[in-house]
Order: C-alpha cells, then structure tokens, then sequence
C-alpha cells in the first residue's frame, strides 16, 4: 500500500508546490536560528553564529531540490511544468484562446450532438439476441410499369411455406403493426401502437417476460382466449407498474383482453415499414400491445392477394445474408413455378437495423459528414494560428534549443498547448452536447426511429473524448513538427518575421485556406441543394388546397362497429352519416368531407386496379390507393374534376360508382375514356364492380413527393374502420379543433380521435424531414462560411502583418496604394481559386451520394452550384479587402525606423 | 572536517533517525540532527540539512507523522514523531542491522 500512498502525496503536492515550498522555507528558517541561538548561547557572537550555522547546515539549494526531487514526479513534474507553461503562454494571448476553445467547444459540441443521434438510430444493435443475425424479409416482384423489382408485403402461405422450407433461417416470425385503442376505466380510447405476431416471435428476438408467460401456439387459434403481452412502458403506462398485473384485463378495441406477461425494460419492438414505400406518419411509436396472430381464413387460402404482413427472420450462424436470399429467391421461384402463380414472386432480406432506419440513414449520414466538415474547418483555422504563433515564438524556441531542451521537449511543449485547449474545449463541448442534443430532439421529425433512446452515453462521450484529442493533434502537429525544424543558430541571428515569410510558410498556409474553401464550397453546395429541394416541395403545385380546412381522425375500433354480418357496416354508415351532419352546423363551415385515409400519410390502402376486360396481363396491373369519400370530398379539398361527373347523393341507392385520378386513368386506362369503364374487387365484399363516372386532377394528397395514382369510391358503398373528416371552415383550426372533438364525442365517446388538427399542420409534419434536413444544414452552411471567413481573414492579416517592412518599402518606392491592395489581393485570390475548383470538384464526386436526398433537384442546378460559388468569392473578397486596405495604408516612415 | 567522520549509508540514516525519535520523543528537524552528531559522538560527517530529505521520505512511507509547533526557544518550528508503523520498522531494522553487523563482525575478527 505504501507506493499508493507515495504517489498520493507526491501527485498532491505537484497541485500545493507553492504552499510546500513556502513551508519548506519556514522550516529550514527556524533550523538554521535553532542553531544560532544555540551557537550563541555557547559564547559565538551574531556574525559567527550564523556562518557556524549555515555551514553545518550545508548548501540549502542542493538541500531544497532533492527535497522537492523526493516530493513530487519527475515525469508528472514535467508534464506539469508543460502544462503551466502552456496555460502561460495561453494567458498572454487570451483572445487566440478564447476563439480557439470556443471554436472547439462548438465544433465538438455539434460533432457530438449529430453523432449521439447516429449513434443510436443506425449504430446501436437492438436489445434482442445476437440482433445482427435479425432480418426482415419481404417478398419481391418485377414491377411491370416502372419496370424495376419492388419489396411488398408478406403473404401468409407463402411465409409458412418458406419458413418450413427454408434451411439457412433458424426461425422466422410473421406480423402486423398497427394502431389499437385502449381505454381506461371511462375514459375516451387512446390509439396505441401494437403488434399482432406469430407466437414464437419473442423466442426468435430472444426475448423473455420479466412476469408472467410467453405466447404459445394455442394463443392463436381461433377462438381461443384473448390475451396480451405488454411492453414495459405499456405495464408503466396501463397499469402504472402493477406487480399484480398479470390476469388483469385491459380493454383492447373495446373487448376484455386477459395480460398474461410484461417485457423486460429496454425491449423495444421497432416500426418496420410493409414496404420500403409505405411511409408512417401516425404510428411511427413503439408498440406498447404485444397479441398473437390469428390468421383468417383467406389468410390460409389466399396466393396472390392478402399480402398484409411483414416478417422478421433470424440466420443461423454463419449463414450469410446473400446465402439466405438466394436459397428463398430459389425456393420462391420454384413455389411460382409449381403453383402457377402468374407472378414471379423473389424475396428481399435487409439486415434489421439497417432496415428500421432506411428512410433516414442517408440524412443523417449527411449531417454526420456535414457536422464533420465544420470541424475540420474550425481545426484548420485553429491550426493556422497555432503556425502563426509557432513562427512568432520561433527566437524563444531557438533560445530553448541552444539551451539544451531536446526535440522531444520542444515538440512536447508546443503540443501540450493544444492539448490543453482540447481539453477545455472538448469538455466545454461536452457540455454543449446535451443542449444540443435536447435542441435536436426538438427539430428531428418524429418518425425518425428509436429517438426516445437518444442520449449522451457512454459511447458518445468516449467519440467526444476521441474527438478532442484527434483534433488537438490534428491542429497543434503541424507547429509542433515546425519546432523540430528551427536551427538556432540561424534563428537567433535572423530577425524572426523575415524568417516566418518564407515561401514554404506562405505555402502551407496558402494549402490550408485552400483546404477549408474546398470544404465550404461543398457544404454550401449540398445546402443550396437542400434549401432549393426543401423550396420545391413547398412551392409545386400540389392539386389541393389546405388552408382554412382542419383535420380530426376517428377510429372505429369498438365492437359494435365490428359485428359480423352487415350490422357493423350499417353502424359505421350511420356514425359517418351523423358525424357529417354534425361538423356541418358547427359555425362558420362551409363544406365537410370524410375520407377513409388521412391525407398525408403515405400510400395505404393499396390494390391493384383489376378491369373485367383485361387488357392487361395477370399479374401487371398497376397499383392504386383506395379512398372511400363524399361528394363534398373534391369541394372541401379543393381537387377539380378534369372529365365526367362528381359523385352525387343520387348514387346512393346503387353507390357502386368511381372516380379516378388522372395518373390512374393514364396508367389504368392507356389511350382510353375511361368514363364508363368497369373496375372489379376493389369493394371488400368482392361481389360488385364499379364503373367510372369521373376523373380528377392529380394531387398530391398522400405525399407531396408523388402525384398518387387514387381511385375514390363513395362511403356508402363500404364504410372503412378509420374515418377522416375534413372541415373546410372561415373559423381558425384553433378555435374548430374542440368544437369538433366534442361533435364526434357527442355522437360515441367510444371512439378514438387519433388526430387533430389542421391541414396546414399535416403537411407542415408530412416535410419534417425535409425541413429539419434544411434547417440544419443551412447552420452548417453558415457557420462553414463564417469560419472560412474568419480563416481567410487571418491568415492574410498575419501575413500582411510579417510584411509590413515590405509594404513600407514599396510605399517609399512610389508604390500607389491601389497596386499594394491588388497585391495582397492576389495572394488570397490563389489558395481561394484553387480551393473553389478542388471543392468543385469533391462536389462532383459527392453529390452523387446526396442526389437520393433531395427532391426533383438535378444535382447540378445552376443557381445552387453557381451562387454558392459566388456567396463563398464575395464573401471571401470581403474578408480579403480590410487586410489588403491596412497593407495599403502602411506608414513607411514607422515601419523603416523601426528595423 | 576531521578525516576521522564518515559517510552515511542512506537506510542507515533513516534508522538513526527513527531511533532518535523512539528515544526523545517529539522532536523538530535541528534537535534530530544535533542529537545524532552528539550520540555519535561528532564522528558522522553530517550536512544537517540532509535530515530534511530524509524525513519527507520518511513521513511518505507513514513511518514519521509531523506537525508545526512551538520550539523550546520560542521558535515556530516542524516537530516530527514517530507512528505505530514507525515503530514496527525500527524493530525489524534493527533485527536487520544486528543481523548484519553479526556477520561482518564474524568476517573481521581476528582469526584464533
């Protein structure tokens, strides 16, 4: 124990050294009048006391060195000693080093806030077993009209069929997502993300209930009881931690459900997509049910439709995923084959995490490398001035290396300095990390997956930690190496600045501003992209008009709403009915409108449009969204009707007619009127065929990326489980959005109103992504062009600074002050051209990458390339004039005098 | 300096030192280093700031504690005293140094 106690006291006293030597001194004081007093008190007189005592005492240096040599570490000493002297030199320039801790602080600061966001929706494996052998595998077709293979849902007997066939999978689980109500005591239900699976998907993610049992097969037969698994933050939520929770019941779509076990903390059941098109607005949040999936008799039956669900597979060890794509891809084709199906079905696996966050991985890899960007330019700016004051300190540096300081020593001390400010810097950028993160939490659009894990972890401080010190290095190597290459003899006889201006000097300055321009020119370029992309969603012409319309969603899911034979539809006719007419005496509206889709919400309800004629091939039929609507539908939303007539209440009696939109028509009905044509199961009973009566413009009504190929039908052919009432109205949302709510509530407090608000809303939410993708890259847009400025700036104000005797001279020659500014101009003119084409040129290659990102944008778009090329010479003119005007106005009379 | 005084091994010393302590008690630096040069009898070459060194080497291993006090003159001064470890170690020291001095008063006497 005692070297730990040694190492204590010596480690303590390299922070009190003062006050241990002040005690030292006090001590060593007192010995030597002891000693006096004693010799005096033997007869000596006071001169002779004091030399007898001193020379007894011995030399009191050599005594206080080896007295502080036992005290402290040498190693640690010296480290020290660098460490003060740095803080030293870092006090004699405050302001280099507040900008370069505040220039780190925030550089490291963004780093870590972008990358505690990557970290966890792409990097950070799921809580199941081994989750890297986790797949989700969907099944594949040739899509005939855009002629390129699409992933689709999952068909039932196909998935049994492969899961049983299938020797490179361990195990494979099928299931749905969707909304469920829940309702508590007498409470309005609340729609809650749930997950309807097959009973051995807990044992495929390998996962076990903290209470109470898994599934087993007979939880999905038919019939069977209803029961229920609850996530750990469903059991917090529902039953507020309830140890005894297990046999309690809970209302789930109005019928009693018996819970019969609760998920481990942690356990979170991600979003997966039906398709990678299919996009979530509404239920992009952690499932809180967990039930077992009882297929339906179609379900069992059913080859070429029913294809509503989604699977999750897990590899068997050391099956890689092109092993187990190409034995499903072969047993796909030969189930085709022997079935005569008249599609040629494949299969399409993605690892799982990479699947949960395909719609946004690219987006934010893009950030990632943007946020990277801005910190290299930071550290090369900070790198520049660190050179500037290597250079200065160059005689001191000289004066060290005459006076015996080795290499080491003097690489040593110049890179403790940034180590120092990385350190502070890094920790101040710490800090700022969590506001970050909190401000990015608040801008990252909500469907962005696993976002309640995001945190400040351990993994992200480490990347923070690591960050600092490759930035350190990366900033203070340069001029530490450069005080390897001082000779002091020729240092110390030069005078310093002469020797600052060398052309190699000015050259790797020059490649650093060139460097951080190239970088600027990028990030500006993918940022006008990204603003003209985000502008374009915003300004095109959508098909409809969502002001002054406010949007409430009512779920259906209750029983008597879902009775079997024909007394359920009529229920939910009625409520439709009485809904409709309710929202329109509310004041000020002038038309109401239900649909059975929200608007905005991606592409749902999609089925094939089947003709009776058949003019095209089994199998190639296009895809088309279905929408169960009003006549006041096209009114209220503001679509017109380009060819036939709308929907009217005379179409009750016999509703079986249809409207169609113009990419439908163009899709469905090639080189055709379809006015008059006849459409075939697309009505859930499958008995009726329908006849077009109407076109209607395109709209982007689903998405604003996509004119959606629609297909409208009356509510009073089928009226769906989830209903959505428009109200076009003079009134604001904000003073409608109670109003209607208790409209809907005076007709059934049993139902669910998921949604709420305006339109203008909904399509604001719809574009987060895009938004939050412009916002922040329009930060780091700014804040690269600023520090590129600030870089620029410096470096040409130092070197005008070394040039003064220069400038003075060529005055006294009659130089005219318009040739001295055009001279320093010049010299900027070189690094930043250069700069511009390299970045140029890096833009070339990357934007490549980036083209997916944004929306009818060509890469190449003249006014975002060309003006973010011309911001970045403007600004950089600027940032070069103020230097070259105080070149121009030298006094060269002060400057001779002073050599 | 008389040729006769000699050098001092460094555990020797510290011996020396702890001993001093055992036997007077509470002590500061000035009255440690008088008090070795008078037991032995003037004839160790002692530089009494040596004992300085010393005694911070002493007081890292926990053998010595210290304290400021007031000297018998009226002085302000570091007092040094011994520890329950400090103790133990002068017993195994001097088992140690006994031992040894056994030994080489073994090889040096004379041969009969």
């Amino acid at each position: 124990m005692d070297w730990i106690r040694i190492l204590l006291s010596r480690s303590a006293a390299l922070f009190l050294s003062k006050k241990l030597d002040a005690d030292l001194d006090e001590e060593l004081r007192a010995h030597i009048d002891l000693a006096i007093e004693e010799n005096r008190r033997r007869g000596m007189n006071e001169p002779q006391a004091r030399t007898a005592a001193l020379r007894s005492f011995g030399g009191v240096t050599q005594i206080r060195e080896s007295y502080r040599v036992q005290r402290g570490l040498p190693w640690l000493d010296e480290m020290a000693r660098d460490i003060r002297y740095a803080i030293r030199q870092l006090r004699k320039s405050p302001g280099f080093a507040l900008t370069a801790i505040l220039t780190l602080a925030l550089g490291i600061g963004a780093a870590t806030s972008v990358f505690s966001v990557v970290n966890t929706v792409l990097l950070k494996p799921f809580a199941f077993r081994d989750p890297d052998r986790l797949v989700v595998m969907r099944e594949a077709v040739q899509d005939a009209v855009r002629s390129e293979r699409t992933a689709i849902p999952d068909n039932y007997r196909h998935f049994l069929r492969l899961k049983h066939d299938a020797k490179t999978l361990e195990d494979a689980a099928i299931f749905a997502q969707q909304g469920m109500s829940v309702s508590l005591g007498a409470d309005h239900p609340h729609i809650v993300g749930a997950v309807s699976a097959s009973p051995n998907l807990f044992r495929l993610l390998g996962v076990q209930p903290i209470f109470g049992r898994d599934f087993v097969e007979d939880d999905a037969r038919q019939n069977a009881e209803r029961v229920v698994i609850l996530s750990y933050e469903g059991w917090q939520t529902f039953f507020a931690g309830d140890r005894a929770v297990i046999g309690k019941t809970l209302r789930i779509q109005g019928h009693p459900v018996t819970v019969i076990g609760v998920l481990p903390p942690g356990v979170r059941f991600p979003q997966i997509a039906l398709a990678p098109k299919i996009a979530f607005q509404e239920f992009a949040r952690d499932a809180l049910l967990f039930g077992p999936l009882t297929p339906s008799e179609r379900d069992l039956t059913a080859d070429m439709g029913n294809f509503n669900y989604k699977a999750i597979a897990r590899l068997k060890p050391g099956v890689t995923l092109a092993q187990a794509n190409a034995e499903l891809e072969a047993l796909q084709r030969a189930y085709t084959l022997s079935a005569h199906l008249p599609l040629h079905f494949g299969i399409a696996l993605t690892p799982l995490t990479k699947d949960v966050a395909s719609g946004v991985s690219g987006a934010l890899w893009m950030l990632f490398a943007a946020v990277g960007a801005v910190l290299l330019i930071a550290c090369v700016n900070l790198a520049n001035l660190q050179l500037a004051r290597a250079v200065n300190a160059e005689r001191e540096t000289a004066v060290r290396a005459a006076l015996g300081a080795s290499r080491g020593q003097l690489v040593r001390s110049r890179l403790t300095e940034s180590l120092v400010l990385a350190f502070v810097g890094g920790a101040a950028g710490i800090a700022l990390a969590f506001i970050g993160v909190r401000l990015l939490l608040a801008l990252v659009p909500a469907n962005v997956p696993r976002l309640d894990e995001v945190h400040v972890s351990t993994p992200v401080l480490l990347f923070a930690a690591g960050l600092s010190i490759v930035a350190a290095i990366a900033f203070g190597i340069l001029p530490a190496l450069r005080s390897l290459r001082v000779h002091p003899q020729t240092a110390l006889q030069e005078n310093s600045s002469r020797t600052a201006n060398t052309p190699e000097g000015r050259r790797t300055r020059s490649a650093m501003v060139a460097a951080q321009v190239a970088c600027t020119v990028v990030l500006l370029i993918v940022t006008s992209l990204a603003l003209h992309s985000f502008s374009h969603l915003l300004r095109q012409d959508r098909g409809f008009d969502a002001s002054h319309v406010t949007l409430a969603q009512a779920d259906l899911f209750v029983p008597q709403y879902d009775d079997a034979g024909s007394k359920g539809d009529a229920a939910r006719l009625a409520f439709a009915d009485r809904a409709l007419m309710a929202l329109g005496q509310l004041p000020g509206v002038q038309s109401v409108a239900v649909t059975s889709v929200a608007p905005l919400t991606g592409e749902t309800w999609v089925d094939n449009l089947f003709r009776p004629d058949h003019p095209v091939p089994a199998g190639q039929e296009p895809a088309i969204n279905v929408r169960w609507i009003n006549p006041e539908y096209l009114s209220t939303v503001q679509t017109p009707l380009v060819a036939g007539r709308n929907i009217t209440g005379a179409d009750r009696a016999n509703p079986y007619v249809a409207l169609i939109s113009e990419r439908t028509a163009r899709e469905g009905f090639p080189g055709e009127n379809p006015i008059g044509r006849k459409i075939s199961d697309i009505v859930p009973d499958d008995k009726h065929t329908v006849t077009v009566v109407g076109v209607v413009a395109d709209a982007r009504i689903n998405g604003l990326k996509d004119n959606a190929a629609m297909v409208y039908l009356p509510y009073w052919a089928y009226t769906p489980f989830t209903l959505s009432f428009l109200v076009r109205s003079s009134q604001s949302s904000d003073a409608l959005i109670p109003e209607m709510r208790r409209a809907i509530w005076q007709i059934d407090p049993q139902v669910a109103i998921p949604t709420l608000k305006s339109m203008d809303d909904q399509v604001s939410d719809s574009v987060a992504a895009d938004r939050f993708q412009a916002m922040v890259l329009t930060g780091f847009g700014a804040a690269a062009l600023f520090l590129a400025l600030l870089g620029v700036y410096g470096v040409l104000a130092y070197s005008v600074s070394l040039r003064r005797q220069e400038f003075g001279i060529r005055i006294a020659l009659g130089s005219g002050k318009s040739a001295l500014i055009g001279l320093v101009l010049l010299q900027a003119a070189y690094p930043v051209l250069l700069g511009t084409a390299a970045g140029f040129a890096i833009a070339l290659i990357a934007l490549r990458w980036v083209r997916s990102l944004l929306y009818q944008t060509p890469v190449m778009d003249p006014l975002a390339v060309g003006g973010s090329i011309l911001l970045l010479l403007v600004a950089t003119t600027i940032a070069a004039i103020v230097p070259a005007r105080r070149a121009a106005s030298t006094d060269p009379m002060r400057v001779l005098r002073m050599e | 300096m008389a040729e006769s005084k000699s050098d001092v091994l460094q555990g020797t010393f510290d011996l020396m030192v702890l001993k001093t302590l055992e036997s007077m008690g509470r002590l500061h630096g000035y009255g440690i280093a008088r008090r070795i040069e008078q037991v032995s009898g003037n004839s160790v070459s002692l530089n009494q700031g040596t004992i300085y060194p010393a005694l911070l080497r002493l007081e890292q291993r926990g053998w010595v504690k210290s304290e400021w006090g007031i000297s018998e003159t009226g002085r302000r001064a570091k007092f040094y005293s011994l520890t329950r470890s400090g103790r133990k170690q002068i017993e195994q020291e001097t088992e140690n140094w006994e031992r040894i001095a056994a030994t080489m008063a073994r090889f040096l006497a004379p041969s009969n």
